[in-house]
């Protein structure tokens, strides 16, 4: 028996690829036995940020120098996998921080709760390398179930063990849909690779069956961005979570949920639309009712929240609403939008979280209520949750309004600067519509922040990693704001990397 | 040689009843099982596909959504445990502390 040595070579060198996510798979895989050995939660988490850093600075140099690669046509890591791999773990790291010192997820299985966060942010770079819809299921699969086990981990905690169970059946359904699109793809076009169902669907046209496929696949995939009729679970797992895990849940698992619907629908519709204009302007009418209708129905329904952490879920619904455009306009600009949305909401969404996990660590209280008269108690956190919320809102020199501009632009004009098309105007129109709306809520906050009188005026202490993690997140939003240049170079590359899939 | 039809409307079956009790059913370890009837029809699938076509991913495919199944399976159960321990009850129905 004669091994060809040369392919075991050609084996290590396209794993270099994957390399970022290898190294957050190993560093998951030590967490039980660290904590097991030093019996100290600060300890694992310290080893957990160093994994990260280490992780983060290899991805950033092989982002930097542009490189790609492929690995056996199931990975490719190109300039797009390699800024969303960055995302996801600029957001494990701040979950990261501040579940390093919560009261609610250092009291106990903490090794376990540092594997499992690793793992489901290796399973997110999973998702941002795959190119075929084998990798792209397994991918979302290691995000999910680890993601049950650590909303569950609070587990005496009635309201988390509650949340844990519709988060196992939701999560359980939608797998099941989209395995039964999957195979109905995989029966149709005999293959898994996304670009081979394209010119499938290309040359076949729809039928019945593929018209089954899509809508299991968009429900199934729908539940994890939590796209409005689809979205029932998202508030009850982030009001039942650990703060730490709703910060990882809405803006990690989130935008791996984008992340799939841009690997698959928007590669989908975009090859379609380059030979065959006419034919994909159903499903863009579709996407673009989807878009309308979560953005309406998240921003209505948290006007009537008392809850923050609750609000704070019903604005997610609302912006992966606005993410939502890119699919309905299906442009690069509009990519680049939207990848710009994804990064400035991680900013703004984690930053208001982090100030929630402050304020129940200290003991204060997650309600309208208990956030009255702060701006005396805490004057620093008070005005970091204001810009925050004021980013939300899309207020002008914060991240968010520069993001919105990005997106909602992009359903007006082709390029910045290009023509003015009519088509979508009226979705941009809904969309600065419910951002007026959304400013409501964001302010009622803001007032019992900075008018009401609370009951007490004592002060109390924050733990020093959480501040950091709000700091860094304050910098991100008035970076993105202020300085949008480098931040825009890269996306509109990521943008332009997807294109380039396409013949 | 069984036509193709066959399976596939099987399968179907398989899935809107899968469908069916994830809607419908009131206990938790039901409608888990419910599930599992809807990976399963997902399955089936896959490898009717497999083999009429000559395709062999289709079956690569199923051994990957057997091994997820197995994990939500387990993952499932322990968290009904646990919030039988909380609560006393996998009732759904029941779970209404989170509302609104």
């Amino acid at each position: 028996m004669n091994i060809d040595v040369s392919s075991i070579m050609d084996v290590f060198d396209s794993i270099a690829p994957v390399l970022p996510i290898l190294i957050l798979i190993i560093g998951a895989l030590f967490m039980p036995a660290i904590q097991m050995i030093f019996k100290r939660g600060k300890v694992t988490a310290a080893t957990a940020l160093v994994v990260v850093i280490i992780s983060a600075a290899l991805n950033a140099h092989m982002l930097y120098h542009g490189q790609t690669g492929e690995f056996s046509s199931l990975f490719v890591y190109d300039a797009f996998s390699g800024l969303l791999i960055l995302l996801f773990q600029a957001v494990v790291f701040i979950a990261i921080l501040v579940a390093s010192v919560s009261r609610e997820t250092t009291a106990r299985h903490v090794g376990a709760f540092y594997a499992l966060l690793l793992v489901a942010t290796s399973g997110m770079c999973f998702v941002a390398t795959a190119t075929d819809l084998l990798t792209i299921f397994v991918g979302v699969e290691m995000v999910s179930i680890p993601s049950y086990a650590m909303v569950a981990l609070k587990r005496h905690d009635s309201r988390a063990s509650e949340a844990a169970v519709k988060y196992v059946i939701i999560g359980g359904l939608s797998s099941g849909l989209t395995v039964y699109g999957i195979s109905m793809l995989f029966g149709l076009s005999g293959t898994t690779n996304i670009l081979g169902i394209a010119s499938y669907v290309e040359g076949a046209g729809y039928s019945a069956a593929l018209i089954i496929a899509l809508a299991t696949m968009i429900a199934g995939y729908g539940f994890k961005i939590a796209l409005v009729p689809f979205h029932s679970w998202a508030p009850d797992v982030y009001e039942g979570a650990a703060t730490p895990v709703s910060i990882f849940l809405s803006t990690g698992s989130k935008k791996m949920g984008i992340v799939v619907f841009i690997k698959i629908f928007f590669v989908l519709f975009v090859f379609i639309q380059s030979t065959k204009a006419g034919m994909t302007e159903g499903m863009q009418y579709v996407f673009a009712i989807l878009a309308a209708v979560t953005m309406t129905v998240g921003n209505v329904v948290a006007i009537a929240q008392t809850n923050v952490k609750r609000m704070l879920a019903y604005s997610s619904i609302a912006q992966a609403g606005y993410m939502m455009i890119a699919f309905a306009v299906l442009s690069q600009w509009a990519l680049t939008g939207t990848i710009y949305y994804m990064f400035a909401h991680v900013f703004m969404k984690g930053g208001a979280f982090v100030i929630v996990a402050i304020l129940i660590h200290a003991g204060i209280g997650e309600t309208l209520k208990d956030y009255r008269g702060l701006a005396k108690r805490a004057p620093l956190l008070s005005a970091l949750m204001l810009i925050f919320l004021f980013s939300l809102a899309g207020i002008p020199p914060l991240g968010g309004f520069t993001a919105k501009f990005f997106l909602f632009s992009s359903a007006i004009v082709t390029d910045l600067g290009g023509a003015v098309t009519a088509q979508w105007m009226w979705l941009a129109f809904v969309a600065i519509i419910n951002s007026a709306i959304s400013l409501y809520y964001y302010a009622r906050v803001i007032k019992a922040m900075y008018v009401e009188k609370g009951e007490t005026e004592e002060k109390f202490k924050v733990p020093v990693p959480m501040m950091v993690a709000a700091i860094l997140c304050v910098l991100g939003v008035i970076l993105m704001g202020v300085y949008p240049g480098p931040f825009l170079h890269y996306c509109s590359e990521a943008a332009a990397a997807i294109m380039s899939l396409l013949p | 040689m069984i036509p193709i039809e066959f399976f596939l409307m099987f399968a179907a079956i398989l899935f809107v009843i899968g469908i069916y009790g994830i809607m419908t059913k009131n206990n938790a370890i039901v409608v888990l099982m419910c599930i599992e009837m809807v990976l399963n029809a997902a399955n089936i699938n896959l490898v009717t596909f497999a083999a009429y076509n000559g395709a062999i991913m289709g079956q690569v495919f199923v051994l990957f959504t057997v091994a997820v199944a197995a994990c939500e399976v387990a993952v499932g159960i322990a968290i009904m445990l646990n919030v039988y321990k909380v609560k006393k009850t996998t009732v759904i129905d029941d779970l209404t502390e989170l509302r609104w």
